[in-house]
């Protein structure tokens, strides 16, 4: 292990100190006021809500609790009437004489049973006219439960794809494509953990358990300064804290995994926990049919989640095991770790300290015995610290300021192989990186209907050794670059070093009561990268750092938005956001590039740039019997390489024209419901050939105009449907049952459409003879090409 | 690292449970002028070696390709000794020896030339060296519901100690080449590629074990790759890195098996060349040149007795 270099925290504490004594400064010049703060909770568990709203009717000005559900206003002396509201909670109003800095802690009920039915895409005031916010959309798990899911699993990351601006190459690919971002660009936060691979069982589901997930919130532009190291999104997914009422166990049991989670209070309701698991059982329910799970085998995936929420402290962890015996087979896993604590220093200052854990590790082996045999092991670890501040300045600036340092250790291979008991060692060298940054930001109210949020950060990202570095010659564009010369470092010795700044802008203005404009622009940077050249990315694919060969990828995106609200209540909400992105330093792939386990990997990169552009639009219906929305992207996607596509732009593998969403729920009676959604896509690009030619009897396919994806799959249509039954309130003697459940009857791709993956070409199945003519042929694969029914019981006592 | 087989393998467990389906369809493809294609693999292996001209054709059009007649083929070594290619037959250019004379030398440099109308294409390779087989044995595989008893062969041979060979092992069933993309094995040293650092020690058994034709019955049980009766021979031929690189490129664009392999597979791309036009505004070529030394072995399976241990 290298020496962590502490100077850089030294540093960075200094400038902590400069900041607070810039605010201790501010806040002195500051006239008389006092300031409101605490927490809005959940009545019910005591969970933090997040988002919600408390609006001071006589100064027409409010504030929203941030993700720690914490709020601060400071106003002018005086009594005010303040009213605390979130959607599907009961509203309270208090009147308050404002003499001095109040702490006030409020709990919110939940409404009736009918209103908590219904289903809340986004809260109001977070994303739509009002809010500073934009490209920004929010699910709570309450909607994620309702749309109707493949085998009736609810799934985090599948609901995202109902969003506008985020789509997937298909069915059975792990992860998600935000605005023409590569699956590697989005960075997927886990109650602050970075989860590296956030798929199970391939990309059908993810591996956020909906038993124990709060809230989830993507950022798909005008990203805060306070978060960064990934160039198209960021997924923020917060778990929940835990009930700390009363005991709470949820559970269900579905078509492909059973899961469990119990909730219940620590220290008499001053503290709180979760624990969730889930399991596969695909490999319980094979066992008698597939005898090649012998000793050992194994064929499944599980997860866990456990929170304790007092001084917070929680882990998660899960893996997927494909073994077909004690001996071969894969297996991948995250686990993550998060300590928190959040302090108030005063009633304006609030700030939250975390240290991080995360682990993603896969394994690979395979070997009938000990003389021939091959074990691959490959990990990143990732150490984090991340102060953060908010500080409260006055109604008209919310000022955030802070730090992150992330140290990340990569093992690309430990790995042997033995071949006749000759046993080769073909590890790797460890890789370690310090990412750090620190940043500040301002909200600011310029005037009633114009706001800002301005900010900088200022990231870092350095190689350390003990390791080797090597310097690759420039061929033609295109090919394998071979090594030309190697340089070795100490423990501790940094081998390369970049920064960036990368400044956050945005800007909104009110139109009226309900619309708005707003406009922003966002610089990411990303220093880690993941290597994958497939069509979708499998769990073997490596994440690989920055080093002198690759550069960090940087993102420029601009957009401008239209918000507005419409209907009685506004119950209508409408959102039209146009985005440009630009990038550079894009990795691509040599053709016939090793990936892995490969010491020479940086000479078989190539570095592009990208440019993806498109519009949103978005009508949501929030309220009533019937519920739902659409979301229609009109994008584009393209890249520009050396060497591939003779060098002019094409269109990415997840680029899509059209890609049209429509989700629908409907109450039909106390005890069901229907949802319903649609999916149209065009088709994503592909790679035909014109031509074909024989040497050494292989059949060879030929592009003759050096084309990459030069033709369109058709395109992908597909309905789902599902019926959930409530069941019974009352006993047959009359009283409230205690225990709640329900059923959840869906169907996958209703009218069984074989939409197609990928269609690719080969040569026929039958064997040739040498000197004979060879059948060259076209397939086209369907992932899902039948309907799926699905059926899922789920309870809570 | 060849990862495919074993992520195919387990992808194709859980596809059991799921619902994909594979068609064949017929597309329409952009038209392309036809280039083209020299394929000129020579060795060291007694007799005649032959270079065929052909040009590439619609993707669909699966018949034997025309040959390219009256061009002027000439392949020369280092030492300046220059053998000569005579049509045949349409397309077909052969090198007969004189006596018991062999074609090539392992060490030396051979630089093709040919000449089509008025262009000439030119290519270079170097002969590197192939190592011994030492045997071939066989083995079981007990078989299960999808699969019969399996008869596996298994053949022995040790990579020389200085790294950067490279081969291709082609077998043979009764005497036929076994062709089926699947079954194109290539060795980078021992292993798999240059930068596993597999190198002086025996084929990696992925490698000793590929030479086994995996064939379905009707009702799609593998079958027994081999069983009492049969023979099976190997022949390992170097290759230049170069032809290392494109078999594989090969290998990736041919060998496609479908099914959920499709989630991992890699965008079409052509395979390189290492033949070149003298003049580069002139017309494309395709195909290889490579020229290789060959080891071969073959081996009848007799009986159930011949087994050794899995």
């Amino acid at each position: 292990m290298p020496i962590f270099p502490s100077f850089l925290f030294l540093t960075m504490r200094i400038k902590f100190l400069c900041f607070f004594l810039l605010f201790a400064g501010i806040s002195a010049l500051a006239q008389p006021k006092f300031t409101l703060s605490g927490y809005i909770k959940d009545a019910a568990n005591g969970e933090a809500l997040i988002g919600a709203t408390i609006y001071i009717k006589s100064l027409a000005t409010g504030a929203t609790t941030n993700v720690y559900g914490f709020y601060s206003i400071t106003i002018e002396p005086g009594n005010s009437d303040v009213t605390y509201s979130y959607i599907g909670f009961a509203t309270q109003a208090k009147t308050l004489a404002l003499t001095e800095n109040v702490r006030i802690d409020i709990e919110l009920q939940a409404e009736g049973k009918q209103l908590e039915e219904v289903v809340v895409n986004s809260t109001k005031d977070e994303q739509g006219v009002k809010a500073q916010e934009m490209s920004t959309n929010r699910l709570d798990v309450k909607t994620i439960i309702r749309i109707p899911a493949f085998l009736g699993e609810a799934d985090v990351i599948k609901s995202l794809i109902q969003l506008p601006g985020v789509s997937t190459v298909g069915e059975g690919a792990s992860g998600f494509n935000v605005r023409g971002g590569s699956v590697g660009q989005n960075l997927i936060l886990l109650d602050e953990a970075a989860v590296y691979n956030s798929s199970h069982l391939l990309g059908f589901f993810s591996v956020f358990n909906p038993d124990a997930v709060k809230d989830i919130k993507l950022y798909k532009g005008a990203i805060p300064a306070r978060f960064g190291g990934r160039l198209s999104s960021l997924l923020d997914v917060r778990m929940k804290e835990g009930n700390n009422k009363t005991y709470e166990v949820n559970g269900g049991v579905g078509t492909i995994f059973s899961r469990g989670a119990i909730e219940g209070p620590l220290f008499k309701g001053d503290g709180s926990f979760i624990v969730a698991g889930r399991r596969s059982y695909a490999d319980i329910l094979a066992r008698p049919f597939v005898d090649v799970l012998k000793d050992g085998g194994a064929l499944n995936f599980y997860d866990f989640t456990g929170k304790a929420n007092y001084n917070i402290n929680k882990r998660n962890t899960g893996r997927d095991k494909f073994f077909f015996d004690g001996n071969q087979g894969f297996s991948w896993g995250n686990n993550t770790g998060t300590v928190r604590w959040n302090k108030i220093f005063n009633d304006r200052l609030f700030a939250n300290f975390s240290g991080i854990f995360s682990r993603y590790d896969y394994s690979l082996q395979f070997g009938e015995n000990e003389r021939d045999n091959f074990r691959w092991k490959s990990s990143i670890r990732n150490l984090t610290f991340k102060p953060s501040f908010s500080y409260f300045l006055n109604t008209n600036n919310e000022i955030s300021f802070g730090a992150e340092a992330n140290y990340y250790s990569f093992e690309p291979a430990n790995a042997y192989g033995t071949s006749n008991g000759n046993r080769i060692d073909i590890s790797l060298p460890e890789k370690y990186n310090l990412e750090s940054a620190i940043y500040f930001a301002n909200s600011q109210q310029l005037s009633s209907s114009i706001s800002v949020e301005y900010g900088l950060r200022y990231s870092h990202f350095t190689s350390f050794g003990p390791g080797k570095q090597f310097i690759y010659n420039d061929t033609i564009p295109g090919r394998r670059r071979t090594v030309i010369g190697e340089k070795s470092f100490e423990n501790g010795q940094a081998t390369s070093t970049y920064h960036n700044l990368e400044p956050r802008f945005s800007i909104k203005a009110e139109l009226s009561e309900v619309s708005s404009i707003k406009a922003s622009y966002t610089r990411m940077v990303q220093y880690l990268h993941l290597i994958s050249n497939t069509t979708a990315s499998n769990p073997l694919d490596v994440w690989t750092p920055t080093s002198n060969n690759i550069k960090p990828e940087l993102g420029d995106q601009w957009v401008v938005g239209y918000f507005r609200d419409f209907g009685k209540d506004k119950k209508f909400e409408f959102s039209a956001e146009a985005y440009y992105r630009s990038t550079q330093n894009q990795i691509d792939y040599i053709d016939g590039a090793d990936l892995l386990i490969n010491e020479f990997l940086e000479g078989d990169l190539l570095s592009g740039k990208g440019r993806a552009y498109g519009i949103e639009f978005y009508l949501q219906k929030k309220v009533g019997r019937f519920t739902g929305w659409a979301a229609y992207t009109l994008a584009r996607t393209e890249l520009k390489v050396n060497g591939i596509n003779r060098g002019e732009w094409y269109a990415a593998r997840f680029d899509q024209t059209h890609n049209l969403k429509l989700s629908g729920f409907y109450d039909l009676n106390k005890r069901w419901s229907a949802s319903a959604n649609f999916t149209f896509v065009s088709g994503t690009p592909s790679t035909f050939p014109t031509s074909r030619f024989v040497v050494q009897d292989i059949l060879i396919p030929y592009n003759a105009l050096e084309s990459r994806n030069n033709v369109r799959l058709p395109a992908y249509h597909r309905l789902d449907v599902s019926f959930r039954l409530e069941g019974k309130t009352v006993k047959r003697n009359g009283q409230a049952r205690k225990n709640s459940d329900y059923w959840v009857f869906g169907v996958y791709n209703l009218y069984g459409r074989k939409n197609p993956f990928s269609i690719y070409f080969t040569q026929g199945k039958d064997r040739v003879a040498q000197g004979s003519p060879i059948n060259s042929e076209a397939r086209q694969l369907s992932i899902i090409g039948t309907v799926v029914p699905s059926v899922s019981y789920n309870f809570k006592f | 690292m060849k990862h495919n087989s074993i992520v195919t393998l387990s992808i194709f467990s859980i596809a059991l449970f799921l619902f994909s389906c594979d068609d064949v369809i017929h597309p329409a493809l952009e038209k392309a002028e036809p280039v083209l294609v020299i394929d000129a693999w020579l060795n060291d292996s007694p007799g005649t070696q032959k270079i065929k001209l052909t040009r590439s054709q619609p993707y669909f059009e699966s018949v034997l390709a025309q040959g390219v007649s009256a061009a002027a083929i000439s392949v020369t070594d280092t030492n300046g000794k220059l053998y000569s290619f005579l049509e045949t037959e349409p397309g077909l250019y052969v090198w007969a020896p004189i006596g018991n004379e062999v074609f090539g030398e392992v060490g030396l440099n051979y630089n093709l030339s040919v000449q089509v109308g008025s262009e000439t294409f030119v290519s270079e390779a170097r002969m590197g060296r192939a190592p011994v087989i030492d045997s071939i044995t066989f083995f079981l595989v007990k078989g299960g519901q999808f699969a019969d008893d399996q008869y596996q062969a298994e053949f022995w041979s040790t990579d020389p100690i200085e790294p950067g060979d490279s081969y291709w092992v082609k077998f043979f069933k009764n005497g036929k080449q076994q062709l089926k993309p699947s079954e194109i094995i290539t060795a980078y040293d021992a292993g798999f590629s240059k930068g596993g650092n597999f190198n002086g020690v025996p084929f990696i058994a992925p490698i000793r074990r590929a030479i086994n034709p995996f064939d379905e019955d009707k009702d799609g049980k593998t079958l027994s790759p081999y069983l009492v009766g049969d023979s099976v021979s190997v022949e390992i031929q170097s290759v230049t890195e170069s032809g290392f690189n494109f078999l594989n490129q090969a290998v990736i664009q041919t060998n496609r098996p479908g099914g959920f392999g499709e989630l991992f597979a890699t965008p079409l791309a052509n395979v390189d060349t290492n033949i070149i036009n003298t003049n580069p505004t002139g017309s494309k070529v395709l195909g290889f040149f490579n020229v290789g030394a060959i080891k071969s072995l073959g081996r009848k399976f007799n009986s159930l007795d011949e087994l050794s241990e899995n």
